[in-house]
């Protein structure tokens, strides 16, 4: 990592008696698209507040290039912030919206026009400058507000949910929109979310809450195929969760035996087990697979229900101890297979396989 | 629906005259007011035998009266202003404070709304007697502003709670310090509210008698003093064409706030 830009140190926030954010240390390098992800009340948004200005932390340090920013007022921080909710100001046109931060600061008239017409380019709003923000959609707005947040060249941009009210399809456009921004300026980005779809498809890395802590930070890729706590396995992606005793781990790798008493090695262990532990084995649904191939684990199920979702095709299958879970092969691996209600073996490599504590 | 004005038969009529009824009778006291003003009766006999405007000019010719709606119109205004000052800070703690005894606060600041009048011009007049306010122009406007707060508040905290403060968090955030947001995005997103405030406050003052019967002097007087003080010595038509001005103005400030409104609306 290239030395940290922004750096939070053992940032701590209570409410009363109720500790909102706990001790979280982060490293932010320079352009980084960083995701804070984590189901609501996990503080992740009071952590972006506090760099924002909007709380102070009960303790801790939040800094931009080696200077404290708490100190410094909100409106003096110099940072970007697009929010959750619709935010443009309701008597500006688009263009005035997007000169108010420039104008606050001063900045000559033709430096001011030129910065606006870059920026309406830049969200290819150019035809939008003159309006009111009450006759643009929803996804216009945000986008008038990712301009007018960009305007000032702020080192950092700080993005709360911004795309949580507006409809599915008009989210992924907006998603494509934001990556391009992102490269273009190269600015460095936080971003608040509690979907991970979305936090998958922006983020450089994904920083996980869970009850006021990071509970896992790294790529989409290192949190979805090697995920160290259930809750992140649990979080990204879809998992299937079988009981298993441990028996043993000789140099990280487990050997675990499934309900139905057979016995698996191989699997990647989180964390020291004892023997004879309850245990939970981690699947992803596409990591079974309907054929055998060399050094994989069987598990013998009963197909319950086939289901077509295009590119690949999902089967509820019941274990033999009763446990569902949940399969997804491509659609063309199955079209070879007869799976019509049936028993029958299907297998997983254990080194895709991830053992958490009960 | 139940109760759909398409589906009522011929209980569409029944409504119709039931509301053009109670239209009427809000509405006729006021017409006859301003007809009387333009009949020639001395005796204000209904209906007039002629027309006539000598009761304007008349009016106009006196300069007691001139002088009286100029001390109206001068006090009504201070008092808008106030209230609005007054109400808009007391709106901000109202809507957006996280104080104890908030609720106390608001109850107290509608309290004039509820409290019969005379009880509250009694008080004060006790009160500013003891001052030296009693007759003066001060005393005037601060009585007023005290009646006009709760009609400057209402629609003005109303507006604030209706206006998202994250937009004046993101003024903030792009570099406004927070006065300078309030002053420039707050203060004119909830422009309606304030102006609403204004009008109601100037017409709480300007149509106000009975505080102001207490508070005048014979040589401080607003129009209804005026007009209250006119009919209990002779009944002159004179009054009827100051009412009717009274009227007139009180109906042009509805029409041009509701003008405002639409146009701010759109």
């Amino acid at each position: 990592m290239t030395q940290p830009f922004l750096s939070i140190r053992k940032l701590r926030k209570a409410f009363g008696a109720f500790t909102a954010v706990h001790d979280v240390t982060l490293d932010i390098p320079k352009g980084e698209f960083l995701t804070f992800l984590g189901p609501s009340g996990s503080g992740k948004s009071t952590t972006l507040y506090a760099i924002a200005g909007f709380q102070d932390p009960t303790s801790g340090d939040v800094l931009l290039q080696d200077k404290s920013l708490l100190s410094v007022p909100s409106h003096k921080r110099n940072i970007g912030m697009v929010f959750q909710r619709y935010t443009l100001f309701p008597h500006l046109s688009v263009a005035e919206n997007v000169a108010f931060p420039l104008r606050v600061r001063r900045r000559p008239e033709a430096e001011v026009k030129r910065k606006v017409a870059d920026m309406l380019a830049l969200v290819r709003l150019e035809n939008f400058a003159e309006r009111l923000p009450a006759a643009l959609s929803g996804g216009q707005q945000q986008r008038v507000a990712l301009a007018r947040a960009l305007a000032y060249d702020p080192p950092i941009l700080l993005m709360d949910e911004p795309l949580s009210a507006l409809d599915k399809k008009l989210r992924e456009e907006i998603q494509a929109e934001i990556r391009r921004i992102h490269r273009e300026t190269g600015v460095t980005i936080l971003y608040v979310t509690h979907d991970q779809e979305e936090a998958l498809h922006l983020s450089d890395r994904i920083a996980l809450f869970r009850d006021g802590r990071i509970e896992q930070i790294g790529t989409g890729e290192d949190l979805y195929l090697r995920p160290t706590t259930d809750f992140v396995a649990g979080f990204i992606g879809n998992s299937n969760f079988l009981a298993a005793e441990h028996l043993e781990t000789v140099g990280g790798a487990s050997t675990i035996r499934l309900a139905d008493g057979a016995l698996v090695s191989g699997i990647n262990a989180n964390g020291s087990f004892a023997p004879g532990q309850k245990t939970r084995l981690m699947i992803r649904p596409e990591a079974f697979r309907l054929e055998r191939s060399p050094n994989n684990a069987e598990l013998s199920v009963e197909i319950v229900d086939v289901a077509f979702y295009g590119e690949r095709r999902r089967i509820v299958a019941r274990t033999s101890a009763g446990q569902e879970i949940d399969i997804r092969p491509t659609s063309a691996a199955l079209a070879a297979q007869d799976v019509a209600s049936s028993h029958r073996p299907v297998f997983f490599d254990p080194g895709a396989a991830f053992l958490f504590p009960a | 629906m139940l109760l759909d004005y398409d589906r009522l038969g011929w209980l569409k009529a029944a409504l119709l005259a039931f509301t053009a009824l109670v239209a009427a009778f809000l509405l006729l006291p006021v017409v006859f007011i301003v007809l009387l003003s333009f009949g020639s009766s001395r005796w204000l006999a209904f209906p007039p035998p002629g027309w006539t405007l000598k009761w304007y000019q008349e009016l106009f010719a006196d300069p007691s009266w001139i002088e009286a709606a100029l001390t109206s119109a001068r006090i009504a205004t201070m008092t808008a202003i106030l209230a609005v000052t007054i109400g808009l800070l007391a709106s901000f703690a109202l809507v957006r404070g996280q104080f104890r005894g908030r609720e106390i606060l608001r109850g107290l600041l509608l309290t004039p709304m509820v409290l019969p009048v005379v009880v509250f011009a009694i008080a004060i007049y006790a009160f500013f007697l003891r001052l030296g306010l009693g007759g003066t122009t001060i005393g005037f406007v601060v009585a007023h502003t005290v009646l006009a707060l709760p009609f400057a508040i209402i629609p003005m905290a109303t507006a604030l709670e209706g206006f998202d403060k994250s937009i004046e968090d993101a003024a903030i955030v792009c570099g406004a310090s927070p006065l300078q947001a309030k002053l420039r995005i707050t203060l004119p997103s909830i422009r309606i509210g304030i102006f609403s405030a204004a009008i109601f406050s100037f017409l709480a003052s300007w149509d106000e008698v009975v505080v102001a019967i207490f508070m005048a002097s014979p040589t401080l007087q607003t129009l209804p003093v005026k007009i209250w003080g006119s009919l209990r010595s002779d009944l002159t038509p004179v009054i009827a064409a100051a009412s009717s001005l009274l009227v007139a103005l009180t109906l042009a400030l509805m029409i041009v706030t509701a003008l405002l409104r639409r146009k701010l609306q759109t």
